[in-house]
């Protein structure tokens, strides 16, 4: 069976290249974008089975991504973990309002991250 | 007068006749009723007979029942002996496997543990390579203020920070950057002044709550977290503010102690060769 694919979507090398880290230690194939309009193009072209997405981005942030990315018929049932800096109720109502599934917090905790990526892709 | 004569004869022999015959009936009477008696009586031996013959068959019936059912009875006993020792059997069985479980849980547990355990050593060693990975991955100058950024933010989790490098005649430390905080506060500061100035005056990491942070009766700058003196060769060439943490970041951990380790050497470092880099008489700061 093949490897699930991720796109993993942050503004931060070293957001990136830790959450690689994490997840690759649970043997997912990887895809990058490094803001919200790249994420969507990768999204269209890779068709990954879960996308990983930071809030705070340019060009177009993670709320506003993850709205297109519902709207597109080819990408509005892949699942979405949003990362926050903000854990508030505003800010997580914000994320699910945009369709988002789920969400997780930064400092990002590994197994917290690869939980929720299992717990999404059924697992 | 008795008459002598054939008449009389005939008369007396008829007489004897006729008692003869009455004593011949009488008899034949008693005869007969000797004869039903002896039937009756035959007919009762021989019901006692048969019955005595039914009874002895029914008790070898009996017996025969008896035999069956004592054999039956010593079979059952067999069978509860065997169905006992089988049960006493099985309750060892499950006392054993009960025993096997609650080892087993523990072990599950212990294992559960160790593998927690595991998990954070890996999540800790996977911080400090990534920050380290990182730091050196540039000769940039603002690449290099970035990554420490990132790497506050991200890993530690704070996004109020303040960058600071010793002036050239080591009498107080220059914010070269700064983010979330109001620099104007930070613009200098002078060894020994607040925590950040007594950090870079002994050279210790200060993180706000330890006991030996508390035992300072110092003042200490509003919502700082940990003062970190950048360090190159053991001579402090710098220093980094951390100051309040994300509201979901309960506080300072080992990790988190070991990443501010890891940015006092590594970050001086990264920070020097941009410098080095960016050339002689080149600042390379903001």
């Amino acid at each position: 069976m093949p490897n699930k694919k991720i796109l993993l979507v942050d503004d931060s090398k070293t957001s990136l290249f830790m959450e690689s880290m994490i997840l690759k230690n649970g043997h997912y194939d990887l895809v990058t974008a490094v803001d919200g309009r790249e994420a969507v193009d990768k999204a269209l072209a890779e068709k990954p089975d879960l996308i990983v997405m930071d809030v705070v981005m340019p060009h177009m942030t993670g709320f506003e991504a993850c709205r297109e990315l519902r709207r597109l018929e080819a990408t509005r049932d892949i699942p979405i973990i949003l990362v926050t800096t903000r854990g508030e109720g505003e800010n997580v109502e914000a994320g699910f309002e945009s369709g988002c599934n789920d969400y997780v917090t930064k400092p990002v905790d590994g197994l917290e991250l690869l939980s929720k990526v299992r717990s999404q892709l059924g697992e | 007068m008795q008459e002598d004569g054939p008449g009389t004869f005939v008369r007396k022999v008829a007489q004897d006749t006729h008692r003869y015959s009455q004593e011949l009936l009488e008899e034949n009477r008693k005869l007969r009723v000797l004869l039903a008696t002896l039937e009756a009586e035959r007919q009762s031996l021989s019901t006692k007979a048969r019955l005595a013959k039914e009874a002895v068959a029914s008790s070898d019936a009996l017996k025969a029942l008896v035999d069956t059912l004592e054999t039956e009875k010593q079979r059952l006993q067999e069978q509860l002996l065997r169905a006992q020792e089988e049960l006493e059997h099985h309750r060892q069985d499950q006392h054993e496997l009960r025993t096997r479980l609650v080892s087993t849980e523990a072990e599950t547990r212990e294992f559960a543990e160790r593998y927690a355990h595991v998990e954070d050593q890996n999540s800790k060693l996977a911080n400090l390579y990534v920050a380290s990975y990182q730091l050196h991955g540039t000769v940039d100058f603002q690449e290099v203020v970035t990554v420490i950024r990132e790497i506050v933010a991200n890993l530690i989790g704070s996004e109020e920070l303040a960058l600071f490098k010793m002036s050239a005649d080591g009498s107080a430390l220059e914010l070269v950057a700064s983010f979330g905080i109001e620099a104007e506060l930070y613009r200098k500061v002078f060894p020994g002044e607040g925590a950040i100035g007594r950090a870079i005056q002994s050279g210790e990491i200060y993180v706000a709550g330890t006991s030996e942070a508390e035992d300072a009766p110092a003042v200490v700058e509003p919502g700082l977290t940990a003062a970190i003196p950048l360090q190159l060769d053991g001579r402090v060439t710098g220093a980094l503010a951390v100051f309040r943490l994300l509201p979901q970041k309960p506080g300072v951990e080992d990790a988190d102690r070991e990443l501010f380790e890891l940015l006092a050497s590594h970050a001086a470092t990264a920070l020097h060769c941009a410098r080095l880099h960016a050339g002689p008489g080149q600042d390379a700061q903001p």
